[in-house]
């Protein structure tokens, strides 16, 4: 796990949003633990309440579940939950190049024909 | 969140001519590292000798694990302490606080002591070394490695990262995070610093003390939620100003911290928002209430 000190993502937040990509991506499976809040923070040298800030965030949105003197465990994981993760993640980066592209005065069609060329590209790109 | 109190104090006062070290309600959590942030002669080190014992001629109480442990000789035994007036004698050798440590605390660990010492690189030339010979920085690891040594609930700590060079410092912050990780929420670290940014990622929990108050308190996100960091043009600084919780300003523009609850006054002005360090904050509050008057370059 990497951290950016000088990023604008704050440390909790990158810290969850990698948990949130291993468990999305199946890494971590139902029913596993995460590491333990202290653990963890003594291996990533930040402080305890900053890995259990990323928890919580982790909790509220549903993807592991606190027990009491035991840690945090993942949770079963929707099928369709995971399929509009995804979903969302592309709708974010194509937003972000629908920004791009009227800063650069793309025009629609111009923007389709970019992502269909790239799209026709090999995957390796 | 646990929230259970290793430390809970009630009503703590201590007089000394023309200062007052007043604090009605004390609660540190137990299972983090707290940090004691305050000026010079703030009341941190009676504070913190209070809390630990060292001095007795004060008014209020102080419980310990959550008020559970009501026997102070049993507390001694679960608490470690280390600060700045080292307890060793200074004609003690290396050795000698090895045996002496052996007689005072039921669960110090000689064989503990001798690794801790090899690894920290204290008395390489023979254990016959004696305290007072020792640099500032070697002594407040050889008071860690005592305190290392010994089966502990709660750690102590009065200026531990002063007399240690930032290598040392950087080991200081793993100490304290294995530390707290291997008690896994039933240990506990209260130290106090005037190194912020040291101690940063180490810092769970922070009180600033001022005048013989605590002036603020918190869980550290709590506090980067209550406080944002301010950064604007020089045409904007009169009106900031008075919005602002600490202003400096300049030639080119100016920089503050702003309470989060006001940040939506600042509507119409070109500013910047960021959110502050743990140091940017503890200065702002540190000036809000210092007595000295530092003169803001504005």
């Amino acid at each position: 796990m990497k951290l950016l000190q000088n990023s604008d993502i704050p440390i909790y937040q990158q810290i969850a949003d990698q948990f949130r990509n291993d468990i999305l991506s199946g890494r971590l499976a139902q029913g596993d633990y995460l590491p333990s809040i202290r653990g963890l923070a003594k291996e990533l040298r930040i402080s305890v309440i900053t890995t259990m800030k990323a928890y919580e965030l982790l909790e509220t949105e549903g993807l592991v579940t606190a027990v009491q003197g035991k840690g945090f465990y993942v949770n079963a994981q929707n099928e369709e939950m995971l399929k509009e993760q995804h979903l969302r993640k592309v709708e974010e980066c194509l937003a972000g190049a629908i920004q791009a592209a009227r800063i650069a005065g793309l025009s629609g069609q111009e923007l389709t024909d970019m992502l269909s060329a790239l799209l026709a590209m090999p995957d390796d790109l | 969140m646990e929230n259970k109190n290793v430390i809970y104090a009630s009503e703590i006062r201590k007089k000394y001519k023309g200062f007052l070290l007043d604090i009605p309600l004390l609660q540190i959590p137990q299972g983090f590292a707290t940090a004691l942030i305050g000026e010079n002669g703030a009341g941190k080190s009676t504070l913190m000798n209070i809390l630990s014992g060292i001095r007795l001629d004060y008014q209020g109480q102080v419980t310990y694990f959550d008020g559970t442990e009501t026997d102070v000789e049993r507390a001694k035994e679960r608490i470690g302490y280390v600060g700045p007036g080292c307890y060793f004698l200074p004609n003690w050798s290396i050795r000698q606080v090895e045996e002496i440590s052996g007689l005072l605390f039921d669960t110090f660990d000689a064989a503990r002591y001798r690794k801790w010492c090899s690894d920290l690189g204290i008395g390489q030339n023979g254990a016959g070394k004696k305290v007072s010979k020792l640099s500032d920085g070697n002594r407040m690891k050889l008071e860690l490695a005592a305190v290392l040594s010994r089966e502990t609930e709660c750690l102590l700590m009065d200026e531990p990262a002063s007399p240690l060079d930032p290598l040392m410092r950087d080991r200081l912050c793993s100490m304290i995070r294995d530390y707290l990780a291997e008690g896994d929420g039933a240990r506990s670290v209260f130290f106090s610093t005037h190194n912020i940014s040291d101690m940063e990622n180490v810092t769970d929990y922070c009180m600033i003390l001022e005048n013989g108050q605590i002036v603020e308190q918190g869980f550290v996100w709590d506090l980067k939620k209550k406080y944002v960091l301010v950064k604007g043009e020089q045409t904007d600084a009169e009106q900031a100003r008075n919005i602002l919780y600490s202003f400096d300003g300049s030639a080119y523009g100016f920089e503050g911290i702003c309470l989060a609850e006001r940040v939506q006054e600042l509507a119409g002005l070109d500013v910047a928002l960021e959110e502050p360090s743990l140091f940017q904050i503890s200065v702002a509050v540190m000036k809000k209430h210092s007595g000295i008057s530092i003169a803001s370059c504005a």
